[in-house]
């Protein structure tokens, strides 16, 4: 919107303004990607060859249920892990072979 | 520039263009393709001729979806537009709108119903269900290559409408209207207008006079440029569609002249039962209902004036019904004709053979005939308890209530009776103060802003609650001779743990539902539905909630469904929403489905004008061709329904429905009977 | 879209169902009008539901068409992402101060790719799924959002500027700054709709706390084809719920929440969800437990027999309490109020029926009189139900009470035809022909 007007700053002094007015939030989100990397690490290690469910997933790993199954949601939505049946009443998953993180 | 300009005696042969079909097969979010294979749908249309793509999606019904299709009419030149989806019913218009906005004539757009004519009803057979799919959208293909442009029907508008019904709802409704700059004629049945609230004391949830409410709306309505009332008036006659119908009023005469009014009121000696107070009292032939009534002047009761002389001042006058007939035009007609009580059956908990046993509305117009301070009687009885039975004539169960006279059940809830049960309890509280009050109910629908308040109040002051199972209903009996009271109500109370037990009252109130008024005349005019509940059906209840499926014919207030005050008056301002969005352009359009005469194929024989059921739609016409004067088939595409019913009857195939043509069906019917076996196996 | 000073007919406040169709009908009588709404897409909270009683139309196959009809619409200017910053009486009608939030992508360049969205390295919760699903920190908020835009929350960005590298629009825009702006009005249409009694309200219930009870729109999202899981599980640990149960007047018809009135749709939507379970999950076994079905619609008393018949069980009895067993088991306690004693049963899922509550702060800066039950009040709702104590501010929609779709409709046609008639009259309009 503010691209026309004259005197439009740099990238780097937007970036540095933005840097410097949300520094807090930058640095509690890297350490969360961090971890959400891990995390997601994790699951698609455990479940690259063998399709399992989120409790077994969670035991693997050592995290509680809901945070696994919240994860593995949003990997699936990104289609980086697909459904693959059933087991008893939990849904099996695994890594999609051809997408890659 | 061209280098020959065409002779304009022969227009230059057109061009035919390269026939490009775009075929679209939607998921409907999940409505067809949980059944539906849409992919192997889509994959085996694209190779059928013409198909120049063939595409999915969750659903091409939202702006992304119908996106795509406007960019694939412009960036691969698609002319035929070929979409699998819900009912046309429900989104034909919105990818009419999205073809348009490509640049296309968006009659070369053809809509296949596979939600409604497949998934839905196929949905255990999912294998049956695609290849089903795949036969129907074949048909489409082979119908949208037959496609020709078309232009939508432009009409005038009239800039007036009609209400009928002088119900709160429909005075809302004219006042509304009018206040868009559209004139309006409203016509009300009986002699004054009001409708039923002028029949209420006191209305929930704002304790508010409604006698003073309604008084306050007429004199806005009369106040208002441009509203026309006829009381007394009924229409007889429709004829004509949405922006122009005609339309035939028939006005009693009020019968008596303001001069002569009181005398002949006063003179007057013969009675009725009065309707105002549900024939608890009687009123005389020549009558207001009440006072402040509007108009003011007294009406004549024709139904039961008996015709006999009247002796005013040693004159005989016998009184003169000199109906006059209006004509009118409307571009659109707005039903107000409101509801009635329930009348139970003779028996219905002893109705009609208990004196004790009464309805909601009469106890609130018997309340309203004691006066202040004096204890409730009945049958010159003082009542000491009373009991308050709720869903007469509403949640009725099949099997267990005894159908109405049609057959069936009123298995609906009629929504205000619980709440006006519990105010009238607790001003029967306030008045009566030691009066035994019990409400008997299946479940208290106190769901309005302020209901619940009410509920609570009325828990809070005293009122027994019964709560009884609606198969096992509570039973109305006298009491043995030498009971204290005269009427024992029995009834297995589920408050206490399904106790039996025996309620001895005084009066017995049946919290009655509602049914709508009887319309049928206006129905077969209108040539317009109604539910399964009887009342007037909407086109949808939440795409077209105060609209009929006729167009130009809207809905308000308590003629659609059970509605209290509020809800009536929302409605009918909606509707004169509807109204002014209609006719405030002063124009309106019809779509081009009518039957279209080809005059080389037909030979005048006329068949087609017997069998057209249309009013002016088809008829013959003398013309001379080379020398000789000929009879040929004329429409008039106002007037056509586009039925088809004079395709049929004509014998040299001269007549088509636009859109719909012989030609069409016949490509139609050969795609879908066509032997495909290998296209279907390649894609398994 | 241009931010300068713009002079409207008739402007809206809320994009939901009840707000879009009031643009509409305004729309379609030639008025001009200005539609603001604080999200980054129209929608409200119907787009996000899965299919709707009574007729069980999928959801968006009714509200999406709404929404582009809204957007393409000649009349009706959208403004997304803006906040109502004031309001005055000005000129005879009103001045609303807004502000344009930044999306830190240009909206006229954006071609909602969602290129920016699958480079993005940050996952956070999606509220569109309660929580439950997930999509970037950069992110075309669901996939029918109206406009169809990126949009960056700056919460939780790294800027490390991926998004805007994959972008072959040149959309992102680390630059764009929030932007005041003004639109004059000659009246106001408030269709700021409504949000659910939080899950954890009553303590009692363990909402919040225990994983697996879980509010209604999480189990509208579920049911929806477009969910976080794509079927119904529950949230603690992804399993296939055989037994599901709603407590109705979860959060309405309680004094001791403040909460008072009766919230008019949950008894519909709980059964609505029930009979929707039972066509996903054909062996789930389906309880309600309910003090009063309130079927009062039209069409719903039928509704719910159909549901009986289906065998959803319907149990009368007032809920005490919800603990959860080892298994992570929702424990009812509930008193049975037909046969006077109480017991306890065990599901895999426990719906609460939430009630509905006003949308804090909507109200802020139209500073509109509340109603008892902290909704905007209608000084004569047996007069004129849609106005407001202000001359020229009408409301429509669950912003004036619970209220279901069928009733939104209706009453944001109501409020545009109160508003075209005050709009008319100040112009002295109303001409007869
Ligand atoms: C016992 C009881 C108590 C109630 N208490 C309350 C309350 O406290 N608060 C509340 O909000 N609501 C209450 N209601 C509901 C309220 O009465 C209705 O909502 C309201 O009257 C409906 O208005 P209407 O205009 O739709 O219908 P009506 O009042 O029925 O008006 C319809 C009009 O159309 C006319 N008409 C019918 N057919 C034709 C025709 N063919 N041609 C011309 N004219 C025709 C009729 O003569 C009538 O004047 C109560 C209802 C009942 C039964
Ligand atoms: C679980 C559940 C299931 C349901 N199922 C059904 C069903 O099947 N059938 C049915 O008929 N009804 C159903 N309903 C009811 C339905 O959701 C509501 O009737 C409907 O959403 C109300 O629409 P609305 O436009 O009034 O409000 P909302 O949908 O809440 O829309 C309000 C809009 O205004 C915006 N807004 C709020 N404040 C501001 C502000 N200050 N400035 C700008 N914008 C603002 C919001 O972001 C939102 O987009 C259900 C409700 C729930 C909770
Ligand atoms: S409103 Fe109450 S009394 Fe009337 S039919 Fe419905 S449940 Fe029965
Ligand atoms: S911002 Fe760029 S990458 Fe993201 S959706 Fe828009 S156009 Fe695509
Ligand atoms: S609609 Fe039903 S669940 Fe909701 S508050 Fe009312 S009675 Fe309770």
């Amino acid at each position: 919107m503010s691209d026309q007007k004259n005197g439009t700053p740099s990238r780097g002094e937007v970036l540095k303004r933005l840097r410097e007015a949300h520094g807090t939030t930058v640095e509690r989100s890297q350490a969360m990607m961090k971890e959400q990397k891990q995390m997601q690490n994790a699951i698609c290690q455990f479940i690259r060859e063998t399709p399992k469910t989120v409790p077994e997933i969670a035991a693997e790993i050592g995290r509680p249920t809901h945070e696994v199954l919240w994860f593995v949601a949003a990997l699936r939505k990104y289609g980086i892990v697909v459904e693959a049946g059933m087991c008893g009443d939990y849904p099996l998953y695994q890594r999609a072979k051809e997408v890659q993180v | 520039m061209p280098e020959n300009t065409p002779n304009p005696e022969s227009p230059a042969p057109v061009e035919p263009e390269e026939i490009r079909v775009g075929v679209y097969t939607c998921h409907c979010g999940g409505n067809i393709s949980h059944v539906v294979q849409c992919e192997r749908v889509a994959k085996m249309v694209g190779k059928l001729a013409n198909v120049a793509v063939s595409r999915t999606d969750p659903s091409f019904c939202s702006d992304a979806g119908q996106a795509i299709i406007e960019q694939d009419i412009k960036e691969l030149g698609i002319n035929r537009v070929v979409i699998g989806a819900c009912a046309p019913s429900l989104h034909e218009q919105t990818f009419r709108g999205a073809v348009t906005r490509a640049g296309l004539n968006p009659y070369l757009y053809h809509h296949v119903g596979l939600r409604e004519q497949d998934s839905w009803v196929h949905a255990s057979d999912e294998e049956g269900a695609t290849e089903k799919a795949m036969r129907l959208m074949a048909a489409g293909v082979a119908k949208a290559r037959l496609l020709d442009p078309l232009d939508p029907i432009r009409l005038g508008a009239e800039k007036q409408a009609l209400v009928i019904g002088g119900g709160v709802a429909g005075l809302r409704a004219a006042l509304d209207i009018a206040r868009q700059g559209i004139r309006v004629t409203l016509v009300e049945k009986s002699p004054f207008l009001g409708g039923r609230m002028a029949q209420l004391e006191s209305i929930f949830p704002t304790d508010e006079k409604p006698r003073q409410l309604l008084h306050d709306l007429i004199q806005a309505v009369t106040a208002q440029v441009g509203i026309t009332i006829f009381t007394q008036a009924e229409v007889t006659g429709v004829s004509g569609y949405v922006g122009n119908f005609s339309i035939q009023v028939t006005q009693h005469a009020r019968g008596v002249s303001p001069e002569m009014a009181e005398a002949l009121t006063a003179a007057c000696t013969q009675e009725t039962p009065d309707p105002f107070n549900y024939s608890l009292t009687r009123r005389k032939v020549i009558y207001q209902p009440y006072p402040g009534c509007y108009p003011a002047a007294p009406a004549v009761d024709w139904q039961h004036y008996d015709g006999q002389p009247i002796q005013v001042n040693g004159k005989s006058i016998v009184l003169q019904d000199d109906a006059l007939v209006h004509e009118l035009i409307a571009g659109a007609i707005v039903l107000a004709t409101g509801f009635d009580p329930y009348e139970p059956r003779q028996g219905e908990y002893g109705y009609g053979e208990l004196s004790q046993v009464i309805t909601l509305p009469q106890l609130i117009r018997h309340m309203a005939l004691v006066k202040n301070g004096e204890t409730l009687t009945w049958n010159g009885h003082p009542v000491r308890s009373a009991a308050i039975i709720h869903c007469v004539g509403s949640r009725e169960l099949d099997g267990v209530h005894e159908p109405q006279a049609d057959g069936q059940v009123n298995n609906y809830c009629s929504r205000v009776c619980c709440t006006a049960s519990l105010h009238t309890a607790l001003e029967m509280r306030q008045r009566f103060p030691r009066l035994n009050i019990y409400e008997l109910y299946q479940d208290i629908r106190a769901y309005g802003r302020g209901h619940e308040e009410i509920y609570r109040h009325t828990q809070n002051a005293a009122v027994r609650f019964v709560r009884y199972h609606g198969d096992d209903g509570p039973k109305v009996i006298a009491a043995p001779k030498g009971d204290p009271y005269p009427v024992l109500v029995q009834v297995k109370d589920y408050l206490t743990y399904g106790e039996e037990i025996e309620i001895p009252v005084d009066l017995v109130v049946l919290a009655v539902g509602m049914m709508p008024r009887q319309v049928d005349d206006l129905v077969n005019m209108l040539k317009i539905s109604r539910g399964a509940d009887r009342f007037l059906l909407e086109a949808h209840p939440k795409l077209r909630p105060v609209e009929m499926a006729v167009r130009g014919i809207i809905l308000a207030g308590t003629a659609q469904g059970p509605m209290n005050i509020q809800e009536s008056l929302a409605a009918a301002s909606a509707a004169a929403a509807k109204a002014a969005s209609l006719l405030s352009l002063g124009k309106v359009e019809l779509p081009p489905f009518v039957a279209r005469v080809d005059p080389a194929k037909c030979n005048g024989n006329g068949a087609c004008v017997t069998a057209c059921l249309e009013e002016g739609a088809i008829a013959l016409q003398t013309f001379v061709e080379n020398g000789v004067e000929v009879q040929r088939a004329v429409v008039t595409p106002a007037n056509c329904t586009g039925c088809g019913a004079c395709v049929g009857a004509c014998p040299n195939r001269a007549i088509d429905v636009q859109a719909w043509t012989l030609a069409q069906y016949d490509a139609m019917v050969d795609a879908i009977a066509m032997d495909w076996p290998e296209l279907v196996e390649v894609e398994k | 879209m241009s931010l300068d000073n713009l002079h409207v007919d008739a402007l809206v406040v809320g994009g939901g169902i009840a707000g879009m169709q009031s643009a509409l009908d305004l729309g379609d009588q030639g008025f001009q009008v200005a539609l603001v709404e604080c999200e980054p897409s129209i929608g409200g909270k119907m787009i996000t539901l899965s299919k709707v009683f009574p007729t069980l139309d999928c959801c968006s196959c009714i509200t999406t068409p709404k929404m582009s009809a809204v957007a393409h619409h000649p009349n009706i200017k959208l403004f997304t992402y803006c906040d109502v910053q004031s309001v005055q009486e000005a000129d005879g009608g009103y001045r609303v101060n807004l502000v344009q939030k930044p999306r830190y992508v240009d909206a006229s360049k954006c071609t909602g790719c969602r290129e920016c969205e699958y480079a993005c390295p940050i996952t956070v919760p999606s509220p569109f799924d309660r929580g439950l699903g997930a999509y970037r920190t950069i992110r075309v908020p669901f996939s029918t959002a109206v406009p169809q835009v990126a949009v960056l929350d700056m919460d939780y960005c790294i800027l490390c500027g991926k998004c805007e590298k994959v972008c072959a629009a040149k959309a992102v825009d680390f630059n764009q700054q929030p932007e005041p702006f003004e639109i004059q009005a000659s009246t106001l249409v408030v269709a700021s709709g409504f949000e659910l009694t939080p899950l954890g309200a009553k303590k009692e219930y363990g909402g919040g706390k225990l994983r697996n009870v879980i509010d209604p729109l999480m189990m509208e999202r579920f049911l929806a084809p477009t969910g976080p899981y794509g079927r119904v599980l529950r949230p603690g640990d992804g399993k296939e719920p055989t037994s599901i149960a709603y407590v109705q007047c979860a959060g309405s018809r309680d004094t001791t929440l403040g909460i008072e009135y009766c919230s008019r749709v949950c008894c519909m939507y709980a059964i609505k969800q029930a009979m929707l379970i039972s066509g996903a999950l054909p062996l789930a076994e389906i309880t309600i437990y309910y003090m009063d079905i309130r079927t009062f619609g039209k069409g719903y008393e039928q509704f719910y027999q159909n549901a009986q018949a289906m065998g959803v069980e319907f149990i009368r009895g007032k809920v005490a309490s919800i603990r959860e067993d080892d298994d992570q088991n929702p424990v009812v306690k509930v008193e049975l109020t037909e046969e006077g004693r109480t017991i306890e049963r065990t599901h895999d899922l426990v719906v609460l029926s939430l009630g509905m509550v006003p949308v804090p702060g909507s109200n802020t800066a139209l500073n509109l009189p509340l109603g008892s039950d902290k909704f905007i009040a209608i000084p004569a709702p047996n007069a004129s139900p849609c106005a407001t104590a202000h001359p020229g501010i009408f409301v429509t929609g669950a912003a004036m009470g619970p209220m279901d779709i069928v009733d939104s409709i209706v009453t944001a046609s109501s409020a545009a035809a109160a508003a075209s008639a005050y709009i008319r009259e100040h112009k002295k309009e109303a001409v007869y022909a």
